[in-house]
């Protein structure tokens, strides 16, 4: 498999407070120094809890953030450079979808125009055309065509995200960035959406970035995973391996955290329960970020960044002391 | 604390040096404003006008003519009206910034009381005949015109039912000093005071009704009246207290504006000579001293209020003595 | 100790009537977790905040019987349910982000509400506050006290709002999805937590949520409800050993596992939950389920006894 899409130690700064507040400026890296691939026809899954960097780091990778260190090579274009007149042709295949598609479509318009507008502006296509391939989208989405002429809100959420999902595959993009695509949802619907991104990937050859809180979910959609902590990616690999056998302290206390719906292994699972909460970002722990929760760390930890090793000859992690 | 209250000071200083340069270019790009012109009187020669332009420095360069004047209100305090000739115009504005205050800071202190007790008993009976009453009568309030009200009062009180037992302590129009006849100065005050705040206890008795009405929305509310604790404990103590603060934004603004001028009506109605009156009768002249002395101490006061305001913000909010 | 019989909550809406509860019959006994599971709009929040008489909006109607203590809540006057609320029955909300008051430190907020239900001082009650934050492992309680809420973060909030809710021991505890705003590895912690103190306490538990697998770790008793009505009820360990009805077991299955292999696709359930104004006439399930025939065109009901579901397969 070729390589679509690559990051190199990207970064992105945010400054928060102003010269003028009592803190003072101060400067949080939502995204530090990260570097992944993804290959052609591969899920990616993006995971950690609030404020690690995931959706930074996915908008990072769609330049809806400018990044402010690093490289983006995407399709074999360094893109991090692009202005924004560059990219628009790029923007094409590469497309992104977000939690709250109720936010992100505009209430006012009818859901042909909401999918066509890409189509108008990237494709140059004409009424006709756009017509029949909204007709054909809506199709692909599981929705029916006449509910082009419809506005939003009279779609439920699970509808809503298939308007979203219809309006990224419009214009035949290469890699789409899923943005906690199904946590909004009910349970029930959620199963029906992760079954749509798949059937898509399979007949359009998608490639996707699948960013999610929700390991479960993660696990059933991704090749790969990467775990992010404190805007760094932890550890990263295929998924079967991480699952089989984390190396990573976080990722196993993590995987462990997850409430097993399975009662009959819910007792044979053992816990980790981790201490205390993910810290501000703005202010990160010496050394090993994770080391003020981490069940081993030591002083090693405490005072020198571990970076990305393979062990297990498999996926990489980030950590002096692997399992 | 300390950098705070230097750093607002310096905003201060910034804000009348701007707003004093804005004034002066303004006042001579307004054509037929030519003083010289003015103060010679019409059909004067080129001669006279010549001399005039002299004695007065306006043959100096604009930004000559400025420092000068500016020398002249903070320096000398000598700064002389350009209409009457030696009438001293910084002992002008300091006899009248009693008046101004005596009549703003008494109706500030009806329209808060009032205001405060119309729009909390109107959230607590919220849907009532009581307050729908409130509300309607907050709305005659803010309705009726000013100097209307004003005319109706004097009309009431000073003639038609002055002889009556019901208005015969009515003194006369105009001001008395509050060190020598402080009885005098409130009894004259009374009228004005509630002409002048009718409007907005009207206006704050509905907005802060509003207010209320959306903070007994919140969770924390709810919350509050999970622990068992009374509506009126939870209206007072959890919803006024956290819709305070918009009230508090509001009240700097309009009372730094009355300060500064914006009472002229409520002064002209009831012969209250004033800092409104004062910049009124320059501007209708174009008296640029006077104009020039009122308008920074007006801005200084809307600035002073402002960072009141600020400061009251600390103490209602604990988020901001963090942020 | 808790039985609600027959509960009914209907908003006036300006297309008439709608019944976001519609028949609802439960008992919660005494030390018991009982875990309410169901999708948005299912009515398990709604339910429960009928029982606490927190429904305050005039334009909704409240029927059937809620027994406390052998006590009917149910029109009972605002002053006698006050006392109760916060002493015997105490709450804890989903969003600890919103649920405290911003102008007052935590302390202040415990304390206030000791001192509502208890005529003790208040150096007293801010003894107590200590002792509770302590309880519930905030670390230097004595500091944390005159901490505002934006200064915890989400965890330490949540952790403030539950020793809020224990400040007056009280016999019922309703927490309403208490972790799903937090992070996975902090959802860990409160549950731990929650059971530690049941424990110590010896509270019964109502426990709201959506995740199956939150209610798998915690409850002992689980009922499912779905469109306003109780779909299954039963043992934790039989619910999900041999889920009943066909909601319960197509919800377990749509769930991907953390374990085993992998399916190509996950078994799903086609459409999505009935919105309040449109629910079927009889079975609320019966459009989405695979099962349905004739029977379901009227509404099941649900017996009351052991592990049972409102389904006219399982009960014909």
């Amino acid at each position: 498999m070729t390589v679509l899409y690559e990051a190199k130690n990207v970064s992105k700064r945010f400054t928060v407070g102003s010269r003028f507040s009592a803190t003072g400026k101060l400067t949080l890296n939502a995204v530090d120094n990260v570097s992944l691939s993804i290959k052609a026809g591969e899920t990616l899954g993006l995971v950690g809890e609030s404020g690690c960097g995931k959706s930074t780091l996915g908008r990072c990778m769609t330049r809806l953030y400018e990044i402010s260190h690093g490289t983006l090579v995407f399709d074999g274009d360094d893109i991090s450079q692009k202005s924004l007149r560059q990219l628009r042709p790029l923007r094409a295949k590469l497309q992104m979808v977000f939690q709250d598609p109720s936010a992100s479509l505009n209430p006012r318009r009818r859901v042909g125009d909401l999918i066509g507008e890409p189509l108008r502006i990237h494709a140059k296509m004409n009424h006709r055309e756009i017509a029949d391939r909204v007709s054909e989208l809506l199709t692909l989405v599981g929705l029916s065509p006449d509910h082009a002429t419809r506005f939003q809100h009279e779609f439920s959420g699970g509808q809503r995200q298939r308007i979203g999902i219809a309006r990224a595959i419009a214009v035949n993009p290469k890699l789409i960035v899923l943005d906690e695509p199904v946590s909004a949802l009910d349970v029930s619907v959620q199963a029906q959406i992760v079954n749509l991104l798949a059937d898509l990937q399979e007949k359009l050859n998608l490639t996707y970035v699948f960013i999610a809180h929700d390991l479960s979910v993660v696990r059933q959609v991704s090749t790969r995973i990467a775990v992010m902590y404190l805007g760094s990616i932890v550890e990263i690999g295929n998924i079967e391996d991480i699952f089989a056998k984390p190396a990573h302290p976080y990722t196993q206390a993590l995987i462990s955290a997850v409430p097993e719906p399975d009662i009959k292994k819910a007792g044979m699972r053992s816990r980790i329960i981790l201490t205390g909460d993910v810290p501000s970002p703005v202010n990160p722990p010496s050394g090993c970020r994770f080391h003020p929760r981490c069940p081993i760390a030591q002083d090693r930890c405490r005072m020198e960044r571990p970076v990305l090793r393979v062990h297990n000859s498999k996926q990489q992690a980030a950590c002096h002391f692997p399992l | 604390m300390l950098l705070a209250i230097t750093r607002r000071l310096g905003q201060m200083l910034f804000v009348l040096v701007g707003i004093s340069i804005l004034v002066f270019l303004i006042f001579f790009a307004t054509p037929g404003a030519d003083p010289s012109a003015r103060i010679a009187g019409r059909n004067a020669s080129p001669e006279i006008l010549e001399a005039v332009r002299k004695s007065f420095g306006f043959d100096q360069p604009f930004y000559m003519q400025y420092l000068i004047m500016m020398k002249k209100i903070f320096v000398t305090g000598d700064l002389t009206s350009f209409v009457n000739r030696g009438w001293k115009v910084v002992p002008a504005v300091f006899e009248a910034i009693p008046v101004t205050l005596s009549l703003v800071i008494g109706a500030a202190v009806l329209w808060v009381v009032f205001g405060i007790i119309i729009g909390t008993v109107a959230a607590a009976t919220r849907g009532s005949w009581l307050d729908k009453f409130l509300m309607v009568l907050g709305l005659v309030g803010i309705s009726m015109p000013v100097y209307w009200l004003g005319e109706v009062m004097n009309l009431v009180t000073q003639s038609r039912y002055h002889d009556t037992w019901m208005f015969s302590w009515v003194p006369p129009l105009g001001y008395k000093n509050i060190s020598t006849d402080p009885r005098g100065w409130f009894l004259t005050l009374i009228i004005p005071w509630f002409t002048l705040a009718i409007l907005y206890i009207g206006l704050y008795g509905r907005v802060l009704r509003a207010n209320l009405i959306e903070a007994l929305q919140e969770d924390y509310v709810r919350t509050a009246r999970a622990k068992g604790l009374s509506e009126t404990r939870i209206l007072l103590r959890h919803a006024l207290r956290t819709s305070l603060t918009s009230f508090v934004t509001l009240f700097g603004l309009d009372f730094g504006a009355l300060v500064g001028g914006a009472a002229l009506l409520t002064e002209v109605v009831f012969d209250l000579h004033g800092v409104g009156m004062l910049t009124y009768n320059a501007l209708l002249t174009l008296d640029l001293p006077v104009i020039m002395a009122t308008v920074l101490y007006a801005s200084f006061f809307v600035v002073l209020s402002n960072a009141l305001v600020d400061v009251v913000y600390i103490f209602l909010d604990p988020r901001v003595r963090t942020a | 100790m808790l039985e609600v019989r027959d509960l009914k909550v209907s908003f006036h809406t300006e297309q008439g009537p709608a019944r976001a509860i519609d028949g609802v019959s439960f008992d919660v006994a005494e030390g018991e977790i009982l875990g309410v599971v169901g999708e948005s709009g299912s009515g398990k929040t709604v339910s429960l905040l009928a029982v606490m008489g927190l429904i305050t909006d005039p334009n909704v109607v409240i029927e059937g019987s809620i027994k406390y203590q052998g006590r009917e809540l149910v029109g009972l006057p605002a002053k006698e349910m006050r006392k109760l609320r916060g002493r015997e029955i105490a709450m804890i909300f989903q969003d600890p982000m919103t649920a405290l008051t911003p102008v007052y430190t935590i302390g202040w907020q415990i304390a206030e509400q000791i001192r509502a239900h208890n005529s003790i001082s208040a150096k007293q009650a801010e003894q107590r506050a200590i002792d509770l934050l302590a309880e519930v492992n905030i670390a230097n309680p004595h500091e944390a006290i005159h901490r505002y809420p934006h200064q915890l973060s989400g965890g330490m909030r949540q952790r403030a709002v539950i020793a809020m809710a224990l400040s007056c021991n009280p016999s019922l505890l309703v927490a309403d999805e208490p972790t799903t705003a937090l992070d996975v590895t902090v959802q860990a912690q409160i549950l731990d937590l929650v059971r530690k103190l049941q424990k110590n306490h010896k509270s019964a538990v109502v426990f709201i949520t959506h995740d199956m697998g939150v209610i798998a770790e915690i409850a002992d008793r689980v009922m499912v409800m779905y469109a306003g009505r109780i779909v299954e009820r039963g043992n934790k360990v039989a619910l999900f050993s041999n889920p009943l009805h066909p909601y319960t077991k197509a919800l377990l299955d749509s769930i991907p596992l953390l374990e085993g292999e992998r399916p190509r696709r996950l078994k799903s359930i086609p459409g999505s939950p009935p919105a309040l104004l449109n629910r079927p006439k009889g079975c609320a399930f019966a459009p989405r389920c695979a099962n349905r025939f004739e029977a379901c065109a009227s509404v099941p009901v649900l017996p009351n006894a052991g592990h049972d579901a409102a389904c006219f397969k399982v009960n014909p």
